[in-house]
């Protein structure tokens, strides 16, 4: 409903960057992760999320990015979130996910 | 004692979630509370309606926001607590539970569902 993906691949650092804009919840999380992994299937590198444009994420959009997480384990590959909200940086540090995930941004530099 | 009750039921459906946050959003807001607190029972009120589609057996999920002087109480009917074993998205629900009790002051659970409470400080400018 109201989630839209940007996609570039940056020839630079040679990874994946995803904009996702608006919000990763139940109804828009299995698309979200598609659209990733679609991208990721076709050029296996590490993937970059950069959350500045995402407003809100719920426990299936987590569950998204975990299984997305997974997927580049299994090549040996990474994947960093950026730019996150402090509302949306809130529940990572309350599910722990963020010492899962790679988290950039201007409070953890 | 003041008590307003607001009732709202929506289909067992996601695409009725936003619409439960927005109006969640909206009677935090006229209850004076602060965007961090509004967030707060946003996100709480989205992963209680998450769990609650895994388990309901009825057709709609009932919602029951209670305002009182010094707090909001919210009822969701069919969540659950324990989230059986054999669930593909267990680990999920139990992220939402965990995000749920993180954020709310208070948090029952009961045959019905869950009442999630958060209590308004009196803290006017």
């Amino acid at each position: 409903m109201s989630l839209s993906v940007e996609t570039i691949f940056s020839e630079k650092e040679n990874k994946w960057i995803f904009f996702p804009k608006g919000e990763i919840d139940i109804y828009t999380s299995s698309k979200f992760k598609e659209e990733v992994l679609k991208h990721y299937n076709s050029k296996k590198k590490d993937i970059e999320i950069d959350g500045k444009e995402l407003s809100y994420i719920d426990s299936t959009g987590l569950g998204a990015l975990i299984s997305i997480l997974k997927r580049l384990k299994e090549d040996n590959l990474k994947i960093y979130i950026s730019n996150l909200k402090p509302n949306i940086r809130k529940i990572f540090d309350i599910t722990e996910l963020d010492k899962l995930f790679i988290i950039r941004g201007e409070d953890s530099e | 004692m003041n008590k307003d009750i607001v009732k709202l039921n929506i289909p067992k459906k996601p695409s009725y979630i936003s619409l439960v946050r927005l109006t969640a959003s909206g009677i935090a807001y006229k209850l004076g509370l602060n965007i961090d607190e509004i967030e707060d029972i946003k996100v709480s009120i989205g992963e209680a309606c998450i769990n609650s589609l895994s388990f309901i057996e009825e057709d709609e999920i009932s919602l029951i926001f209670e305002i009182e002087d010094n707090k909001l109480s919210i009822k969701v009917s069919g969540v659950k607590e324990n989230i059986p074993e054999m669930l593909d998205e267990k680990r999920e629900r139990e992220l939402g539970l965990l995000i749920i009790k993180s954020l709310m002051d208070e948090v029952i659970f009961n045959e019905d569902g869950i009442e999630m409470i958060k209590y308004i400080e009196d803290d006017s400018q």
